[in-house]
């Protein structure tokens, strides 16, 4: 399987402890991204393609099984006063539009904002979630190519601000609350939490067996936990989601 | 007739003393010899023993240079003659695992002393190498390599130290119309000549010269012999030659160096008619070397 | 016997035909992915364009040629002085004992994999800049200084080569002349190794604006023309690395096209050494 960097951890995580309860062909796990991991089901690259957003009206001819929710968190320095943005506010952050921290509430300071590369999961899901078909992020703004290193930037940078998996948040960063709303594993869960986007595994076509049985195993209820112990939001052991 | 190397090591540890002993039965030229050890000479090398990492390159040399004359020293390739010159300017110095012990004294002040100013020590002391070794710059610049150095700035001043240092290695009259071309366009025989005047050019007392013609055409090495004949009067000279024929040509004493040792040394002349030393004798006779 | 000669020599030469075979085949197959784009962008619109967002139609990599311009000069003029000092150092002045020492300690830090250098700029030296000199940390100055160290083994080493190559008979030529050790060294050897040190210098800017992994860590990536060393910046490398893996239709065309850019930009540097290397004098 391969696909979106996101999802990337937690399914090599259950892919060991597929392999360990169960003899027989090992299952690869690689990355490269959604729109990779897309490509990949659909040219048979990968018996499973990994991808961490909905796909395009273009992108047809895949069954979509989902996996888990990931919720996004706006991340920021733990010595950072503000603790709550507005959607409108995280907006004018990263289209370029609010450069100052006291604008927002912050102490005096300009606003270091981070972002993620071009074609990036996160970028497209934070893309799609917050900043909507009309405005862009700046480019002016910094560009990390992966989730530790723009979490480690913020660790150290009291006006930085970064948008993360909420499963990756560590205690060296703060995730502030969203329109008032603390992402949690409930509020992502119950949906109140606007942030997220599903993880979502693909086939092209009916899965092979072997996929089939994999498949099966990401939704038993112990795979399900694991999933929520990485910090991911389980879905019902029943929703093994639809075909496309 | 390669001397034993065991019989060699003996000698050497008297061989100071017989230097001496040797000079006594001479009656004409020891009354000379006398007269040359009562002044101070220009330099004196005293119990010079110098060692590369565990090889030892001199054994205990005691050696004067006296002022205005020209020394030859010779013997055959690896003897030390080399080694004894760059102790005399310190060109040793920087040479890791080098040490010596001994003296080398400098119109009688020991040139090793911590107080002395090895600068000076070498523009006082000059040397021109085996090889020719201009710089890769023009012939004029060459030339006044070391007046500028030492911080002279008047074109016309370093235009007349030229002059005279390029006349004092009958070089002048080949290149005084290009004398901004680059030195390397030199031929061999000129180069050198270059080098003697670019170290005249610094106004030194002593001169050392190591194998100057030993890539040499016979012409241009003639010329640099001349040279050398006409510089007598301003300089001390060491020329130091494996070539007896120039030894014997070129100096007024001779000192014959053999693996580290100071054989002998003499006036050429005696030497060359009447060695004492039985080695002596096999290297002016071309048997080694 | 002749046969085997001929066997051999005959191989030699295909072996070196096939490494001289897949450099074409790789340049070209850049150059085939890149130029279509260039052509229907126009070529003074992608080099000179400020704007990039690929997957909305816009291919400008100007501000990438500039970022990876300033990072580059910013890392030779760190390891142009500090290399050169510690290659006469080593040659010249060091004992040799801690020349013994120090030797094989910078062959080291060329083996130090580049993701290395990256993580020590993120933790150490992008706080450091942000806390001293302000900005956000991530910059140019940090990119600079992170691929100075990173080019110093190749300038260390290749100056080191071109001093030891200078004939020492231009050293002694120069201390009989009553230089001081210094003056020699300024005077004398240093002129005479010249062209040698214009190639260590030369080759460690050709590492330098190759380098990709270091560099997207610390660099900052933003897309704009950095205004000062503090703003961040985009290097060509860091371009294509970034956005290679997710990359398809136009954008994918366009990261080829910043290969050819970037490729252009080593060729040129790499040709200027290999001049500067065949008007090196043979030694008199």
């Amino acid at each position: 399987m391969a696909g979106s960097t996101s999802i990337q951890p937690i399914a090599e995580l259950l892919a060991d402890r597929y392999m360990a309860q169960h003899a027989g062909p090992a299952v690869e796990v690689q990355g490269g991204g959604s729109s990779a991991g897309i490509r990949a089901a659909l040219s048979g690259a990968a018996e499973i393609g990994m991808s961490s957003r909905q796909l395009k009206p273009e992108e047809t001819g895949l069954k979509e099984y989902l996996m888990a929710r990931d919720a996004i968190a706006l991340i920021v320095h733990p010595g950072n006063p503000v603790r709550s943005l507005t959607k409108e506010q995280v907006r004018g952050i990263f289209s370029g539009r609010v450069q100052r921290w006291e604008a927002v509430g912050g102490r005096s300071g300009a606003i270091t904002f981070i972002t993620r590369e071009e074609g990036s999961g996160t970028r497209g899901a934070f893309e799609e979630l917050v900043m909507g078909k009309e405005t862009e992020i700046a480019p002016d703004g910094i560009v990390q190519d992966s989730t530790g290193a723009a979490r480690a930037i913020v660790a150290t940078d009291p006006d930085a601000i970064a948008y993360i998996s909420l499963g990756m948040v560590t205690p060296e960063v703060a995730a502030i609350a969203l329109d008032g709303v603390q992402p949690t594993h409930e509020s992502a869960t119950d949906g109140t939490y606007a942030l997220t986007r599903p993880f979502l595994l693909l086939t092209k076509g009916e899965p092979t067996p072997k996929a089939r049985a994999f498949l099966d195993f990401v939704v038993t209820p112990e795979s399900q936990a694991t999933i929520a112990e990485e910090g991911y939001i389980p879905v019902k052991p029943a929703g093994r989601g639809s075909g496309a | 007739m390669r001397p034993d190397p065991a019989l060699a090591r003996d000698q050497d540890l008297d061989s100071p003393r017989r230097d001496q002993d040797l000079a006594v039965p001479n009656g004409g030229a020891m009354a000379e010899h006398k007269a040359e050890m009562a002044r101070e000479p220009k330099v004196r090398v005293e119990g010079l023993s110098v060692f590369y990492g565990g090889v030892q390159a001199l054994k205990s040399v005691d050696l004067p240079v006296h002022a205005n004359e020209i020394l030859g020293i010779t013997g055959p390739s690896g003897s030390g003659k080399t080694t004894l010159l760059r102790m005399v300017n310190r060109l040793n110095d920087r040479v890791r695992a080098c040490r010596h012990e001994g003296r080398v004294y400098l119109d009688g002040r020991e040139i090793y002393d911590p107080q002395e100013d090895v600068i000076l020590l070498r523009r006082r002391v000059g040397m021109v190498f085996a090889l020719p070794t201009p710089l890769p710059k023009s012939i004029f610049e060459n030339v006044v390599y070391a007046p500028r150095i030492a911080g002279m700035r008047d074109r016309r001043k370093l235009e007349e130290r030229a002059e005279r240092a390029l006349r004092g290695a009958i070089l002048w009259d080949e290149v005084k119309d290009r004398l901004d071309d680059s030195a390397l366009a030199l031929s061999g025989g000129q180069q050198q000549r270059l080098c003697i005047a670019r170290t005249l050019a610094q106004e030194p007392e002593v001169v050392m010269l190591d194998e100057p013609c030993s890539g040499l055409d016979p012409i241009s090495t003639l010329k640099i012999e001349q040279a050398l004949d006409s510089l007598k009067a301003t300089y001390t000279i060491v020329l130091v030659s494996h070539n007896v024929q120039q030894a014997a040509r070129a100096t007024d004493r001779t000192a014959f160096l053999l693996m580290g040792e100071l054989v002998e040394w003499r006036p050429t002349a005696e030497m060359f008619t009447n060695p004492r030393d039985p080695r002596t004798a096999d290297f002016l006779e071309g048997r080694f070397g | 016997m002749k046969t085997k000669e001929w066997l051999i020599e005959k191989t030699l030469l295909l072996m070196a035909l096939s490494a001289v075979a897949m450099l074409a085949l790789i340049a070209i197959f850049v150059f085939i992915e890149g130029t279509p784009i260039m052509a229907r962008e126009g070529l003074g619109h992608f080099l000179l364009g400020r704007k990039w967002a690929p997957t909305k139609g816009s291919f400008g990599i100007f501000p990438m040629i500039v970022g990876s311009v300033w990072v580059t000069i910013g890392a030779l003029v760190i390891a142009g002085p500090l290399g050169l000092a510690c290659a006469v150092f080593l040659v010249e002045i060091a004992p040799r004992k801690v020349a013994d020492i120090v030797r094989p300690a910078i062959q080291l830090l060329a083996g130090i994999p580049s993701v290395v250098y990256g993580f020590v700029g993120i933790v150490v030296l992008v706080p450091l800049i942000r806390e001293h000199l302000g900005g956000p940390g991530l910059s140019v100055l940090a990119a600079s200084i992170i691929l100075g160290v990173m080019v110093l083994p190749t300038v260390i080493s290749i100056s080191q080569d071109a001093l030891e190559a200078v004939p020492r008979t231009y050293k002694e030529g120069a201390l009989a002349l009553g230089c001081t050790h210094w003056q020699a060294i300024t005077r004398v050897i240093l002129p005479a190794a010249r062209p040698g040190i214009t190639v260590a210098i030369v080759l460690g800017l050709g590492r330098a604006i190759g380098e990709t992994m270091a560099v997207i860590m610390v660099v900052g990536n933003a897309v704009k023309v950095p205004a000062g060393l503090l703003d961040p910046a985009r290097t060509l490398t860091s371009n294509i690395a970034l956005e290679m893996a997710y990359a398809g239709g136009d954008h994918r065309e366009a990261l080829f096209a910043t290969g050819v850019v970037l490729f252009m930009f080593i060729m040129l540097l790499n040709s200027l050494a290999a001049l500067r290397f065949g008007r090196r004098r043979p030694s008199p």
